[in-house]
This record gives C-alpha cells, structure tokens and sequence, in this order.
C-alpha cells in the first residue's frame, strides 16, 4: 500500500494553531483582561457624575466622552466588562450545561424520551424571553449571577433542539451502530462517539448566543432585574443611551463597538475551535 | 466505423480542476466516438474520470474546471465553441442525461407528469395541454402501466424502478440523439436493473438512439454496449467493441478489474484484486499512470508514458502485445474444499428460531384515533409492517452463510437482531446455546464480545474524530481484554491481520482509501475475539478491484480464525463467491436455503432462479441469444399491503400455478437433506427451470 504522504509541511500545520483562534483569542485575551483589571486603570469611577460635562464629545480628559449625567464612558466601559462578560459568558455556559446533554439524550434514545424532553421544551419556548426571565427572577431578589442563569435557561430550548437536530443525523452513523453493538454504555456514546462530531454548529451557535445573552440580560437589568443602576453592564449601557442617540451617539456606540469586537472575537475563537477538533479541517491545507 | 459522422466524438479531450495552487488533471487525452444507434460504455472505477467526462459532454462542468485541449463534436459541430446558452438550448433537446439516483433526481414536490413535460413546454414550446398529453404518451413507451394515474403522482408514491423509467421518459421527451447515462441501475434492485436495461436496449432499436453509458458494472457494459471505453485515472487505458475488450482484454488494467469479479458460475477460490491504490491525480506517477499498481511492470513503464494505439481495438500499454495471452496472476490458491465441508455435526453457533420483527408506523400522535362507537374514546392502533416473519435459519461454526435479497425484504433487520442492534418482536436467537435474545446486564454484555458486525459504508462506519488506533484499541479496553504497552502491540496485531502497516494506526479515518476504513472496521469487529461476524452489505459499496481484496481478507480470517460469517448481500455474485450455505429472502422471510453449490443449480425457487437470470455478468452471452432465457419480474417488492395469505412471492411470480398460490402458504419442499424450498410447485418441475443457462461449471 502506498502510503499517504505525511510531510513535515503537513505535519507542521497540524501543530500550528489556526489564524483566527489566535487572532481571536487575542481580542478576546484583552477584553478579559479589561474585565480583570478595567476597575484599577479606569481614569474615573464608574458612577462619578459630572453636571458640568454632561454628554461631552470625546475629548482628552474623556477619551470616549461622557453620558448624560456626565459619567466617564471609558470607565463605565472598562467597569462595565465584568458583568457583561459574565452575562454573556455563564448564560451560554448554562444553556450549554444543561441543552447538549437534553438535545444528545432526545436525539439518540428518540420515542417516548424524545418526546417528553421535546414537548418539556416546548412548554419553555411558549413563555416569551423576556416573561420567563421575569418568572424566574421574581422568585427572590434579583443580582447579576441569577440573571445571567435566567438568561442561561432561557437560551436552554435553544441549545437542545439544535444539539438533537445533529445528533438525529449522527446516531444513524454506523460507528454509533457498532459502539452499540460492542455494548458501550450510554454516557460514552453520547459524550466520546456522537457528542465530539455535533460540536461544530454547536460551537457556531454558542458563539452567537453570547451576543444575544448580553443583550437580553440588558433588557432584563432595564427592567430591574439584574444589574443595577448606576452599574455600567455594557447591554444596559446601550439601553440608557438610547433617547440620546442623535444628540450624543456616542454614548451608545462605545459600547456597542466593543460588544461587537467583542462577539468577533468570540466567533473567531468558535472558528478555530471547530478546526482544532476536526481532524479533516486540520488537514490538507499545508 | 463507418463513414458517416459519428454523434459523438470526443478527440483528446484534457480537463483540468485548480487543486492546492496547481492543476489537477482529471482527464487526460480522452477519446472515443459514438456512431449513430451505438452504445459506448465508458467504464471505470471511482475517480477515474467517468462522470467528469459525462459532464464535459453536456456542458454542466462546474465552473472553475478548464479545458486546456481536445475537442467534443456532437454531429460535427465544436461543442465546445458554442455559446452557453446555445449549449443549454441543446442540452434536453438533443443530448439528454439520466442520472444515477432515481430517488433524488425527480423534484418530490411536483406530479411526475408535469416534470416529464416540463421539458416539451421548454424546448418544443407545445402548450401545457399537449405536453401533458406527450408526457402520457412516453410514459407508457418506457413501460409504465396506468401512465395516466402515474403521471398525476408525486414522486414518493412510486418505485425506484418507475422512478427510473420516469426519468428516462423525461430525457427522451424531445426526441434526443443522444442519450447519457450515468449508472441509471446502480441504485437499483437486480430485477429491477434486468428490466430498465431491458428498456434502454428496446428504446436504443426503436428510436435508433445514441447511448453513452457510464457505469462501474463490467457486466451491465457486457450486456448493453457495443464498445467500450476502459477509464483508468483519467486516461483511456482500453477501448474496443465491447466482445473484444471483455473477452480478450489486452490491458492489464483490464485484465485485473475482470480477474477481481467475483461471478456465480466460478466459486474461485481466491479473487485476484489489484494491489495498491488509487494514484494522486495532484501528483501522478511518472511513464504510464498504471505501473505501480501493475503486475507486468518492467523499467520502460516507469519512464515514457505509452500511447493508446491500435485500430478498433486500441490499448495503451507497452506491453500489450507480448502479454496478449498472460491472465492477471491470481493469488496462490489454498484448498477450500478441506475446511468448507463445515461440520455439519458440530453443534450451530448460531440459532435462529422463527423469529420477527414488526415495526408500528408513525409516530405516537400519528396513530391516535378517536373511537366514538363507545367505550374508551381514544384508541391507538398502529398499522404494523412484518420486517422479519418467522425466520429460522441456523449458522456452524467457521461456517459461510449467505442471506441474499432485494433492498427491503428485511435481511438487515435479521443481521442486526442477530447482534442486539434491534430487539425481535418474536422468536429466539441463540448463540452457542445461551437464548442471547432474552440476556441482559453483564451477561449480555459478555456475549455481544462472541457476534460482531461489520457495515456497509466505509465513511460511515468509522468515527471521523477518532484515530485508527483508537477506534481499534477501544473494543479491548471495553472488554478489558488488553491494556499499556500491550494494547499498542495488540493493535498493530489486528491491524496486521487486516494487512494493514501498524502506522496505520495514528491516522484518521478521512485519510484513509475506502477499502481501507472497511479493513479498519473489519479489524475493529475482531478485535473482541468474535465467533460470529455479521457482514451487512460489508463489499457493497467498494470498489471491484477493493472489494476483490476485502472479501480475500474476510475468507483467509475465516480459514485462520475458524470466524462464522453471516454474510448478507444483494449481489448473488458475491454470496456465491463467499458463502458456504446460501439463504434466499423475500419480504422478510425465507424462500430457499441450502449449500450454496446446490441453491445455484436447480432445483430454484422461482424467485432464486429469477435473480440468477437478472444479474448482468460478463460471461454471459451478450446480445443475440440472450432474450430467450431470460426470466423477468413483474413490477417492484409490493409494500405496504399489510397481512397477506398465501405465497408472499405470488404477485411477481412467473411461475404463479394459480389460487393455490394465493391462499395458502407454500409448503417447504425437501431438495435434499440440507436444501429446502418453499413453494407449491413440485421439486420435478422446479427441476425443470431450463429457463436459466448459467455458464458452464468449471
């Protein structure tokens, strides 16, 4: 048999990280470190007013200029990482804790399960967004770390119905009929055989939703169920800063701006994991 | 090779695909012509350019493709210096194409009739009302009955077979020249095949049609085509008429795709495959593109490419002539008949006892009904489908047992409750003694190391993340069976075993050939040290030459490993290669069974003798006698008609003997002690089967 060149180009790449992992990785290295240690290099406090200089353009003294009541949109920035980063982040992580593990189990054992999980479901998609969040923050006083598991959840039907889609077409491969047919328990085929090629969309989705919990936990922080004002939690940033969007827009596009590198970032990070796992990706390129 | 211009004539044609910064030549120096009321086969493994040729043809090339040199003239005109819209206005009219699968081809959401006549409104400008009228008309030409019911269907309520015939009335809606046709039959059942092929050749006299047929089947070019063109990595290794280039091939390519058929008549011993792979068309060997796959090669081969010469029959090698009457060499034969008399005292390793399988359809909403004649209101009553009826079969050890049948007649459910894959509704299995149906926890667990299963689609059975050496190595962890520095050694064990190099093992299945994944889960399947291997369609979707080889690895792990098989297959050819003992299906049930000398000689059932006469085979007399012996199935598998009386086979049979058939079960009719048929005809006049003539025995 002759064998497939393996050559050191080849192989070399295989090592090598993908440019948009790095590339990725890199802004979204930095937006974390603003959320680490934005509070100690920030010129002003977050919730300093200044009526004097109340929605003055960017200038020296306010790189990023000030909002209505004259707070520093730098620092409210800067502050405002944390807690944006951690709604977006642990929403997409809980719904992703709790939705793979639904839709893989739907998806594979299919008949009775598959229609409870589905029509379980089902029954948290009829309740819109905004009502379920305030649902499940009602029940005791509200702070950032239950928004952001409210968010999660929210995002849970989402995550599950998708994870089942892959996982209907995967569990019909036949390396899944052979793991069955050698006896494997159900845990290692759902988490070794189907689970690590469902992961692309996955990853895509994921990366999305980090977006899309930022902007929700906003709307619920607008509603007082969440950060708090005078916090500076980017999504509610954009929020307050909307009536002002002729007179003084850049109030609301500081923080959209970053929000947007920041889900650049976040999708060029889900790219270069999708090609890290795939070993076809890998391949061939060099 | 008369004077008039040819349809067809495509003259060195070259075509190149942009490929990693450079061009990957994917034909090159293509020729051959059609004449007017020819069939040319343009025959060739995947890859080797057969389709891409097609396209060329009809101008559908993907368009990044170019075409450095060559010329395609259809009735003399430069096809490719016309316009693109004058190409598209002669594609449907003049050329039409027919593609491979029936069952993606037709547009699911529109009447069949409207997508036959679709064409006719296009090219002919006829109006709604006369097209409709047309398409009527063709439809009974291909031999559709009620074509006016057909023509009012949507594509889901008909056949593969009719589907086929379908889409051959919408290629031939405006009266081509040409027709071409790539693999119309490969999807299809053996019968189904025999009848569509029966239909071109009517069509092709009728209508005095052009044909470039392309197909991977020696046998269907043998059966159909009047010359034929031998592709091999985009270069024309051989072409001639067909009764030369088949029977007297002079190509050593030639010569080994033949040597690696396996045919019903000669239950060699071991097939001659062609070693090697398939050459990276990127960076394609030096002097001929077949040498280092080539059992002839001398020093000449490696360095000046040879150039296809000869008149009529023409062939590019070297050494054409010196080897004219050399065979391909088949690997040294061992002596089958010393372990193919399988103990038949020995007690079975296997056990089947009339066992079922029935699915409900539909899902839980689907079947619940509101009952308002009282009682309890609501009802659910699936309808039920017998996949499996009452099957009883049993399997040696070390013993072959083929279970050949049609798409859908259940064989694939009966392989994979064999292995607990699907549960039976009824009946039992037993592997060696223990009712492994009935097993659970870890006794179950224990057996399922004992019956194995190895599948049909090499890019499917193997998980894309996975190395080799970790798919191969997680069966003997599983099993405790090996572990550390052992479990490397082991691996490369198995590995070896399915000759395969141990560095085979940090590979990834996509980097793998087809043949070679299929080795991977052939070695996966051993790995637990099983008595009993099922082969679901396991060579089905290989390659000729490759599957020659995997079916040499799976006889020589019999002979070394005393390993049972069940080998299921739609390809009699195969069965009958490998099989020890053959089991006949049809919808789910048994119809003959015995030792596989015995099912392929009559006494047949029907149905048995039907599928022997369907299969094309190159040995076959091809054309002229052929039409006498022939024995053709009405219509498809009738599915769906729930509980029937009588003989299952009684709406296709030929040999139908009248109510009887109807209404009662045939009875099995003992042929000798260890062959059985059921049927109601006596064994004297299912002696009488002369409608068949198989090749001399050798």
């Amino acid at each position: 048999m002759a064998a497939l060149p393996l050559t050191e180009a080849t192989a070399a790449y295989r090592r090598a990280w993908p440019a948009s992992f790095v590339a990725g990785g890199t802004i979204f290295g930095l937006v974390v470190l603003a959320a680490l240690f934005g509070p100690l290099v920030a010129p002003f406090p977050y919730d300093q007013m200044d009526i004097m200089a109340r929605m003055t353009p960017p200038d020296a003294t306010h790189w990023l200029g000030t909002d209505e009541f004259g707070r520093d949109v730098l620092s409210r920035l800067l502050y405002g990482a944390r807690l944006s980063l951690l709604m977006g982040l642990g929403a997409t992580f809980v719904s992703l804790l709790v939705g793979v593990p639904l839709g893989l189990t739907a998806g594979y054992k299919g008949g009775r399960i598959d229609e409870s999980i589905m029509r379980a479901i089902d029954l948290v998609i009829s309740v819109p967004p905004i009502l379920m969040g305030l649902l499940l923050l009602s029940l005791s006083t509200p702070n950032v770390w239950k928004t952001a598991f409210a968010v999660g959840i929210i995002y849970v039907p989402i995550m599950a119905r998708l994870t089942r889609a892959v996982t209907l077409e995967i569990a019909r491969e036949e390396f899944v009929l052979a793991a069955r047919a050698r006896g494997e328990r159900l845990w290692y085929i759902l988490a070794a055989e189907i689970l690590p090629n469902a992961w692309p969309p996955i990853i895509v989705e994921a990366a999305l939703r980090v977006t899309f919990a930022i902007m929700l936990g906003a709307a619920l922080s607008f509603l007082g169920l969440g950060v708090q004002p005078p916090s500076s939690d980017w999504g509610l940033m954009i929020a307050e800063a909307r009536p002002f969007i002729d007179t003084a827009p850049w109030v609301a596009l500081a923080p959209g701006a970053l929000l947007c590198i920041t889900v650049i970032a976040v999708n060029l990070v889900g790219d270069g994991l999708r090609e890290i796992l795939d070993p076809r990706l890998r391949k061939g390129r060099g | 090779m008369s004077t008039e211009v040819p349809v067809l004539k495509v003259e060195s044609l070259t075509l190149e695909y942009p490929a990693g910064g450079g061009w990957l030549r994917a034909l090159d120096n293509v020729s051959f012509e059609i004449g007017k009321g020819r069939a040319l086969g343009l025959v060739g493994e995947s890859g080797s350019g057969k389709s891409t040729t097609a396209l060329a043809v009809l101008g559908l090339l993907a368009s990044e493709a170019r075409i450095p040199g060559g010329r395609i003239l259809f009735g003399g005109r430069s096809l490719l210096d016309l316009a693109a819209e004058e190409r598209r206005l002669l594609r449907g009219e003049r050329i039409s194409m027919v593609f491979q699968d029936p069952f993606t081809s037709l547009n699911p959401a529109i009447q069949v009739g409207r997508q036959i006549a679709e064409p006719l409104v296009l090219h002919r400008a006829l109006s709604d009302g006369d097209a409709a009228i047309e398409a009527r008309r063709l439809l009974e030409e291909v031999g559709i009955p009620r074509p006016e019911d057909v023509a009012r269907a949507y594509p889901h309520q008909l056949s593969g077979g009719m589907k086929q015939r379908a889409l051959i009335a919408t290629a031939l809606a405006c009266s081509p020249e040409l027709l071409v046709l790539d693999e119309p039959t490969t999807a299809l059942d053996v019968t189904i095949e025999a009848q569509i092929l029966d239909l071109l050749e009517r069509l092709r006299r009728d209508r005095g049609l052009s044909m470039l047929y392309i197909t991977h089947n020696l046998g269907v070019v043998a059966r159909i085509c009047d010359d034929v063109c031998v592709l091999y990595a985009g270069r024309v290794v051989e072409s001639g008429p067909t009764s030369d280039v088949l029977y007297a091939p002079k190509h050593p390519y030639t010569k080994g795709l033949l040597a690696s058929l396996p045919r019903v008549a000669e239950r060699q011993l071991r097939l001659a495959p062609i070693p090697g792979r398939f050459p990276d068309l990127a960076s394609p060997p030096s002097g001929c593109i077949f040498h280092p796959r080539c059992h002839f090669v001398v020093e000449r081969c490696k360095g000046e490419p040879p150039v296809l010469s000869g008149i009529g029959h023409a062939v590019s090698c070297w050494r054409a002539e010196e080897l004219a009457d050399t065979p391909w060499p088949a690997p040294e034969a061992q002596a089958r008949g010393a372990r193919s008399a399988a103990h038949p005292d020995a007690a079975p390793l296997v056990e089947m006892k009339d066992l079922a399988k029935q699915y409900e359809m539909g899902g839980v909403f689907d079947n619940l009904r509101f009952d308002r004649s009282g009682g309890f209101p609501l009802r659910f009553d699936p309808p039920r489908v017998r996949a499996v009826d009452g099957v009883t079969l049993d399997i040696a050890p070390g013993e072959v047992l083929g279970l050949v049948g049609e798409s859908g007649c259940g064989k694939s459910t009966l392989g994979r409750m064999l292995v607990r894959l699907i549960e039976p509704s009824d009946g039992e299995v037993r592997i060696l003694g223990e009712d492994f149906g009935r097993l659970s926890g870890k006794a179950l667990h224990e057996h399922r190391r004992i019956a194995q299963i190895i599948f049909q689609n090499p890019d499917s059975s193997l998980n894309p993340r996975k190395t080799v050496g970790e798919i191969v190595a997680r069966p003997l962890t599983l099993f405790g069976l090996a572990r550390g520095n052992e479990l490397d050694a082991k691996v490369a064990a198995l590995l070896d075993l399915v000759r395969l190099p141990s560095s085979y093992a940090s590979r990834y299945p996509h980097q793998l050939s087809g043949g070679e994944k299929q080795r991977v889960g052939i070695a996966r399947a051993l790995a637990t040290e099983p008595r009993f291997i099922v082969c679901d369609e396991a060579v089905s979707a290989l390659d000729v030459s490759v599957q020659a080889y995997v079916l040499n690895v799976l006889a020589e792990l019999r002979d070394r490993l005393n390993v049972a098989y069940l080998f299921i297959s739609h390809d009699l050819s195969v069965i009958a290669h490998i099989a020890d003992r053959v089991a006949v299906m049809y919808r789910g049930a048994i119809v003959e069974e015995g030792p596989a000398a015995e099912v392929l000689k009559p006494p047949f059932h029907p149905y048995t003798e039907a599928l022997l006469s369907a299969i094309p085979e190159v040995g076959r007399s091809p054309g002229s006698s052929a039409g006498r012996g022939r024995i053709r199935l009405r219509g498809d598998v009738v599915e769906k008609d729930g509980l029937i009386g009588g003989c299952r086979f009684q709406h296709r049979c030929p040999r139908k003997i009248g109510k009887l058939c109807e209404t009662e079960a045939p009875p099995w009719r003992i042929a000798s002690p260890a062959h059985r048929i059921a049927c109601h005809i006596p064994l004297e006049d299912l002696r009488r089967a002369d409608a068949v003539r198989l090749p001399q025995e050798a």
